[in-house]
């Protein structure tokens, strides 16, 4: 019971002369899983929306959706509220009351069920999901993973025929993302529900997919089964490419006879079938940077011991960590470990009960705030929302000059630089909040930057944003770092850590376990490292990048 | 959970602190003062232990006092002239007053203590969903609206520390200002995030007709029963109420009826209704023993 015909769908939006969709057309059958993807501001999540009628947005529309053979617009309110599940981006923002159980039974309760069926439908949803032992509690107790799972069972409770999920794991972190995008692929394979989703993490969807819908520019530029996708989009030289899954990248840049492989298992194999017999050289791609320990350090923190409460557990325990000036050091690690805490620690919002923290050698609790966060040390928050303030981007930033005694000619020159610098400049008229996350990332960046600071701390720079944004990004904060700056990003993304990073450190238990120059750090984890490593270390353990692999094998050919 | 009580049905329990503490306002009889206040300090106790014993000792104690104290002090009325300070009387019947007024009051409070405890937000909404639905989504929005707002300034005050603009830098004016502006930052976040509750909310089908409201709770004959036992309980004391031997006269003279009989059963049934929490959690304890005992 769920399926869509859409037949040359055209959108756009009130006032805007760009077609936000231009004549789609695709079918989506009973039981199907669908991936749609494709960049920021393609059009994926427009699309979705024209699913449910209450979802869609204003503006002009041509084109026909069949809903299970019926024009959708004639399918009624009550119908589309139980049989066409939605979930959105945020997990916070979907949930409506206060207690997971009142949660629940919300959907069921608008659809006028009465108490014993919601009772029962809600005993199952929680079954099914593993809820139970949270179904009493506080929504605000619950972490960012099981409250995407939370509005998930939610939705499911109405017992749909086809569920939409628009970026569903942009929030959350890479564990609790594949936990619910387990649950999503078992709702498909155990109850045959039609799935939609758009993600960016493409490496868990991708091999479970059945087909593969990517956007460009409102337009469908292919829809078919995975493999076929990839091998499209390399022909294309699309830049979608390099947001597919690392074995088929690779698999792209190497030629071969072989089937595409999609996941990590199906890479290990087809790379030992490239080579069967083969003398392998694993020649290390590129020398790792020098080390650079005669550069002073920048930031210093020794013995270090932390706790929220006095009768808490210790959230950092005896930590030794010291970040060279000039350096972009990535820290790793698992939710809980304390990697927001040691940012927070060196940007003085928390305070070690034991050891030090130093920046450029002279203790942290000796500033004042004047000279620590202006010329010294900025911070970008991980929801860069919390840092805007006016109506358009531009005024945001010069308003970072108010209480600064300067000509209006020079601050406008300075934002505008910055602008520059941050690719924002043709945002700058709009308002902060009508920007995609990756653009919000980089405004809120503009504004941390017009500080001046020479140490930058990142939390989770990379949340949320697509593979091209990623780019953009690390592309800025090389050429800051070319400038002298120091970088301390906490971060779960390791194939951007290890791509971009000088250093990474692993965190866990309140201390850094093991930390090194990118190269051998992640060479030497064997499960803790990119899909890439992961796929070619037992040819070339040494490998850590995509690029480095695809090098390796050409040159082994 | 510990308390037995709560475990009742939400209704069971509110019509029960309503009563307790409605009586425990407008029967100023020493001995009714005397149970509400006994009982209700041991139920708090054994709701919310080491925790009650601090409220009760900071709090409770001194404001006892106080009041006991006050009265006599500002409150010159009575027959019985006990002695002159600074020309003015204190008398005997100000005192007892002054005494039976903290009495109320203490004990007033610390029933409301307890119904705090018992009365969890959930069985709140519950109640008054029944009279009004929309209010008990209102109400369970809220909840989970504060909570939100509350970590967001958190993060807000945070991200603006770090650019040097929290209300803890700078002078009183700047202070002022990053305040306002801290403000101004969490109303725009709350407004845009809202749009996208409102969808999640649209889209599993708020605003459809006929709407239900969903609860955990169930009028079993567990609860029957102590509702029946409640009423009885409740009708003993107002029929003691209508014959006048829940208050005493305490202007111009102290004047209380004379001891009897009917006197003594409403007093039992004040102190059944007061301990009626407590009565069941030993009960409880007691069956759970015998059924240990019996394995």
């Amino acid at each position: 019971m769920g399926s869509f015909v859409i037949e040359n769908l055209t959108f756009s939006y009130p006032q805007q002369s760009r077609r936000a969709l231009g004549g789609l057309s695709m079918t989506v059958e009973e039981g199907e899983f669908v991936a749609v993807c494709g960049r920021s501001g393609c059009g994926k999540s427009t699309l979705l929306r024209h699913l449910k009628t209450v979802l869609t947005p204003h503006g002009t529309r041509e084109g026909v959706i069949l809903y299970n053979g019926r024009p959708l617009e004639e399918v009624d309110q009550r119908t589309q509220a139980s049989e066409i599940g939605y979930v959105l981006q945020n997990p916070d923002n979907q949930i409506v009351t206060d207690k997971v159980w009142h949660e629940l039974a919300f959907g069921l309760e608008s659809l006028g069920c009465d108490k014993e069926t919601i009772r029962l439908r809600v005993a199952e949803m929680a079954s099914f999901f593993g809820i139970q032992d949270w179904f009493m509690r506080d929504v605000a107790e619950l972490s960012g993973g099981q409250k995407q799972l939370l509005n998930l069972a939610s939705v499911m409770a109405m017992q749909p025929g086809v569920l939409i999920l628009d970026e569903p794991t942009s929030q959350l972190d890479p564990i609790a993302a594949s936990e619910f995008l387990e649950t999503v692929k078992k709702i498909n394979r155990e109850l045959g529900t039609t799935i939609l989703i758009s993600e960016h993490r493409l490496d868990e969807i991708f091999p479970a997919a059945d087909r593969v819908a990517v956007l460009d520019q409102g337009r469908l530029l292919c829809y078919d089964p995975p493999a076929e996708v990839g091998r499209i989009l390399k022909e294309a030289g699309h830049d979608m490419f390099c947001a597919m899954p690392a074995p088929l990248q690779i698999y792209a840049g190497v030629e071969s006879p072989l089937p595409c492989p999609l996941t990590v298992r199906d890479g290990r194999k087809w790379l030992d079938k490239l080579f069967e017999g083969k003398e392998v050289r694993t020649a290390a791609a590129s020398p790792s940077p020098p080390a650079s320990a005669e550069k002073p350090a920048a930031v210093e923190m020794t013995d270090v011991w932390f706790k929220y409460e006095k009768n808490a557990p210790d959230v950092i325990r005896d930590l030794n960590l010291t970040v060279v000036q000039g350096e972009w050091m990535a820290i790793v690690g698992g939710n809980g470990t304390g990697k927001t805490t040691t940012l927070n620690l060196m940007s003085r919002l928390s305070r070690p009960y034991r050891g030090k923290v130093k920046l450029n050698g002279r203790d942290i609790a000796k500033y004042t705030d004047a000279e620590l966060f202006r010329n010294n040390l900025g911070v970008l928050p991980q929801n860069p929302q919390a840092l805007f303030v006016k109506k358009t981007v531009e005024l945001d930033l010069m308003e970072m000059f108010s209480g600064v005694k300067m000509t209006a000619e020079e601050k406008w020159e300075k934002a505008h630089e910055m602008a520059r610098l941050t690719e924002i400049e043709n945002l700058l008229p709009m308002h902060p909040y009508d920007l995609s996350g990756g653009e919000q990332q980089r405004a809120a960046l503009a504004k941390v930057l017009l500080l001046e600071p020479k140490i930058l701390l990142l939390d989770e720079p990379t949340k949320g944003i697509d593979g091209y944004f990623k780019r953009t990004l690390a592309g800025i904060l090389r050429k800051l770092q070319a400038g002298g700056a120091t970088i301390v990003m906490v971060s779960h993304d390791i194939e951007f850590c290890a791509q971009y990073a000088d250093t990474c450190a692993m965190f866990f238990n309140g201390g850094v376990v093991s930390s090194g120059p990118t190269r051998s750090f992640f060479a030497g984890n064997s499960f803790y490292t990119t899909a890439a490593n992961r796929m070619a270390r037992h040819l070339f353990p040494g490998a850590v990048t995509n690029e480095e692999v695809i090098t390796l094998c050409r040159s082994n050919r | 959970m510990k308390d037995t009580f709560s475990s009742y049905h939400p209704v069971v329990n509110f019509v029960y602190f309503v009563a307790v503490i409605l009586f425990s306002m407008f029967f100023l009889h020493p001995v009714f003062l005397g149970i509400s206040l006994v009982c209700g300090t041991a139920y708090s106790l054994y709701l919310n232990g080491r925790r009650a014993a601090r409220f009760n000792l900071l709090y409770m104690l001194p404001l006892f006092l106080i009041f006991a104290v006050m009265n006599p002090v500002f409150n010159h009325a009575g027959a019985t002239i006990l002695v002159y300070v600074n020309d003015n009387p204190i008398t005997l019947e100000s005192i007892a007053y002054g005494f039976a007024a903290a009495a109320m009051f203490v004990s007033v409070m610390i029933w409301f203590s307890c119904y705090n405890a018992v009365m969890t937000s959930d069985k709140f909404i519950y109640l008054f969903g029944r009279v009004i639905p929309a209010l008990s989504l209102v109400l369970s929005m809220v909840l989970r609206l504060v909570p939100r707002l509350k970590a967001q300034i958190h993060v807000i005050s945070n991200a603006q520390k770090c650019i040097g603009r929290d209300v803890s830098n700078g002078n009183v004016i700047q202070r002022a200002k990053n305040g306002l502006k801290i403000l101004s930052i969490l109303t725009t976040w709350a407004l845009e995030n809202a749009i996208e509750t409102a969808d999640s909310m649209k889209s599993r089908g708020y605003g459809l007709k006929g709407r239900t409201s969903f609860s955990n709770y169930r009028f079993d004959k567990r609860d029957g029963l102590g509702m029946a036992a409640l009423l009885v309980l409740i009708a003993v004391v107002l029929l003691g109420a209508v014959l006048g031997e829940n208050n005493m006269v305490y202007f111009p003279a102290l004047y209380a009826k004379p001891f009897s009989a009917l006197g003594l059963i409403v007093y039992a049934g004040y102190a059944g209704l007061c301990l009626m929490p407590l009565i069941l959690n030993l009960w409880e304890d007691a069956k759970w023993a015998r059924l240990l005992s019996k394995i």
